[in-house]
């Protein structure tokens, strides 16, 4: 065997289980992430409501988009396996400097990601257990079952992902089919009643504007969120660079169609859209609303799952660079998982949730809340993404024009996006994001200060390990 | 996603086909670390498609990217389209034939082709193990230890084969620990319940760099004794060997 020189015996990120996840558990990961039932369920309501006739076509552009995005995660994904994502991927485009922010917008998008699922459980299953047993107090059952998610999912992750994946894929398929059911029976029930009488006046039904479907975007591009979970599963995945790039296109492309779907049947089932934006529809159905109520729940405790995996793995690869504390890049004995980082993070963010709802403060409110904020971290974490893909490219001399035109049509909508959201964010949002950019710089001097070398080295990745190479000679 | 995706490859495209084999060859000719631009230029294959085909190899695994993620190298799946043979030297073979003439229990020598054990001179009295399966459970085995001393600890979990295999890491760290400091591997029962063995490592004369194992397998027990002197019978034949292997 001929040493060569730069390749090291052994992974920067040695520890987790290498190289055995197969195709099927990483786009589970993906599109559990996104949560697509509990979002078709809900999202679709929230884009008519903006964007009225115009719905399908403001999730069509957000589709692209997304598209466009996951076009240039495809571009480090093919080429580099990491535990960290997207902020790994960053480091190679925009060395330490873009691969901090990023770090810091997966862990805030990520985190608030999971509350925001536990928060969903929280107000769909506390309102679903008291619509089902009269006695039950909606706030306390609400509270229960976030504790019980919030262990079971602590349990699973630490179990593993490739169990998490299974279990994900499962939940997802059966909530995804019984919303399906539900919304093809509410069309054929309710569509034959005509006139939308049941849409507000005054939100454009009838007129396709270009301004009410651009509005529309925002809602639409916030259902995506999530789908380039499976590029923290880099390490783990059989065929990293096969299966990653791959389930986060089919994350994109099969949510893009169940959104297209739903919000098709919403708009000719009138009577779904005319119960309201922020309780699921109902139509005359109630047996249909407790099935979809079923549907949500599992939908929202499978993205606690997953959204905790993609959380608890770009920690430990912060953990395995010297950026956070080293307890966080162990791994468990038997399981091989960031079990430490799994036992740091749930009882946090299940906490601020249950203080929240304690606190009175609705499930709604809560939810909302947290998923505002959290959008935003990804738009941002996806646009140095894009931003990154092409100087990547450059670096290595793979530059080629389409990534060039395709990042730069991301780019450009993402950060346009981002900015008409903060120009329309009321002071509650101002406030959180200048808080967030605030801790994000402070951490940013400290560690320059105390782990400068690690931090201008960011970016730790499986790398090919003398093992991998069959070695000729050096050259 | 224009110019990566949409262009997939089927077996209707011999030009593609002939290309990525082109590509694997230049691979192999020009060495560790030629990069996607040089091997375009080379085989004057248009820059997009070079790299279309350069991802596909490296998600198949034929070919893998350095850590600056600019370079290539023939990655080990490459090595199942041309197996080396392997067999001892003759000298070295003489060499082994002194060993058996001196102990009773198994003499086996073993090649290490990086994290893969092959058997170079079994011992024909007494049929080793499956190198296979000594290769896929390295942490129980005397000869799997040596490889292991030099790489570190495998990343997925420990087998437990017998009551007896370490499978705790931290101890087979030490174990690992052990190995570099006396140059001998030795597990009793580990592999299986009522075998042992005793391995040293055959080095290069010149850089020192792992090449083979010598082994001794016997019954458990009597492997548990100190054995200074069978030890020492290792050692010499395996410098022996050092320069007839390297």
């Amino acid at each position: 065997m001929t040493r060569i020189p730069g390749l090291r015996a052994r992974s920067p990120v040695a520890g987790l289980h290498r190289r055995t996840l197969r195709p099927l558990g990483v786009f589970a990961q993906s599109v559990a992430t996104t949560a697509p039932a509990g979002a078709m369920a809900s999202t679709p309501l929230l884009v008519i409501a903006v964007a009225g006739r115009g719905a399908p076509w403001s999730f069509a552009v957000a589709a692209v988009l997304v598209g466009l995005v996951a076009a240039c995660i495809a571009v480090f994904a093919r080429r580099m396996a990491a535990a960290g994502g997207l902020y790994s991927f960053t480091a190679k485009g925009l060395g330490a400097g873009g691969a901090y922010a990023c770090a810091v917008a997966m862990v805030v998008g990520y985190g608030l990601l999971v509350a925001a699922a536990f928060s969903g459980v929280s107000w769909y299953g506390g309102a679903l257990v008291a619509r089902l047993l009269p006695g039950v107090g909606a706030v306390g059952a609400g509270v229960a079952l976030v504790v019980v998610l919030a262990v079971t999912v602590a349990v699973c992750a630490v179990r593993g992902v490739r169990l998490a994946g299974r279990v994900m894929l499962v939940i997802e398929a059966a909530s995804i089919g019984l919303i399906l059911v539900v919304l093809v029976a509410l069309a054929v029930t309710t569509a034959p009643t005509g006139v939308p009488a049941g849409v507000p006046a005054g939100t454009g039904v009838g007129a396709v504007g270009v301004g009410s479907v651009a509005v529309g975007v925002l809602p639409a591009l916030a259902a995506f969120i999530g789908f380039d979970s499976a590029a923290t599963l880099g390490v783990e995945a059989r065929r990293p660079y096969a299966s990653v790039p791959r389930a986060i296109g089919a994350t994109a492309a099969v949510t893009a169609v169940l959104y297209l779907v739903a919000t098709l049947v919403l708009l000719a089932a009138p009577g779904a859209a005319a119960s309201g934006v922020t309780s699921p529809p109902t139509g005359d159905l109630s047996w249909a609303s407790v099935l979809m109520d079923a549907g949500i729940v599992a939908s929202f405790g499978a993205c606690a799952l997953a959204a905790l995996n993609t959380l608890v793995r770009v920690l430990f690869s912060l953990a395995r660079e010297g950026l956070a504390p080293a307890a966080l890049g162990r791994t468990h004995r038997r399981h091989l998982t960031p079990a430490v980082a799994v036992g740091v993070t749930v009882p946090v963010l299940a906490a601020v949730v249950v203080v929240g709802t304690l606190a009175g403060i609705t499930p709604e409110a809560v939810f909302g809340g947290l998923l505002s904020v959290g959008t935003l971290a990804f738009l941002a974490a996806y646009l140095l993404v894009c931003v990154a893909a092409p100087r990547f490219l450059a670096r290595i001399g793979e530059l080629t024009r389409g990534v060039v035109v395709t990042a730069v049509l991301a780019s450009v909508a993402l950060a346009a996006t981002a900015v008409v959201v903060v120009l329309h964010a009321g002071t509650g949002l101002v406030v959180t994001l200048a808080a967030l950019v605030v801790v994000g710089a402070g951490g940013w001097l400290l560690l320059r200060r105390l782990r400068g070398p690690a931090l201008r080295a960011m970016g730790v990745y499986d790398e090919t390990t003398t093992a991998d190479v069959l070695a000729v000679r050096a050259r | 996603m224009t110019s990566v995706t949409s262009g997939s490859i089927s077996g209707r495209q011999p030009q593609a086909v002939r290309s990525a084999l082109a590509i694997l060859e230049e691979v192999a000719a020009a060495g560790v670390g030629i990069t996607a631009k040089e091997i375009s230029t080379a085989l004057r294959i248009p820059p997009a498609t070079t790299y279309r085909l350069l991802n596909l190899l490296v998600a198949e695994e034929y070919l893998v990217r350095l850590p600056d993620l600019g370079g290539f190298a023939l990655g080990r799946r490459s090595a199942n389209l041309a197996p080396s043979s392997v067999a001892a030297p003759t000298a070295a073979r003489q060499v082994m034939r002194r060993l058996r003439e001196r102990v009773r229990w198994g003499a086996h020598l073993v090649a290490f082709d990086r994290h893969r054990l092959t058997f170079l001179d079994p011992d024909p009295d007494h049929p080793p193990t499956d190198a296979d399966e000594l290769s896929r459970h390295p942490h129980a085995s005397g000869l799997g230890r040596l490889l292991l001393a030099e790489h570190g600890l495998p990343d997925g979990p420990l087998t437990r084969l017998t009551p007896r295999t370490v499978v705790d890491r931290d101890e087979l760290a030490g174990r690992l620990d052990e190995v570099r400091a006396t140059g001998l591997a030795r597990q009793c029962g580990e592999f299986h319940a009522t075998l042992g063995c005793l391995a040293v490592a055959v080095r290069a004369p010149d850089d020192g760099r792992l090449v083979a194992g010598l082994a001794l397998t016997g019954p458990a027990e009597r492997v548990a004794a100190p054995n200074t002197e069978l030890v020492d019978l290792l050692h010499t034949h395996a410098g022996d060997l050092a320069p007839l292997l390297a």
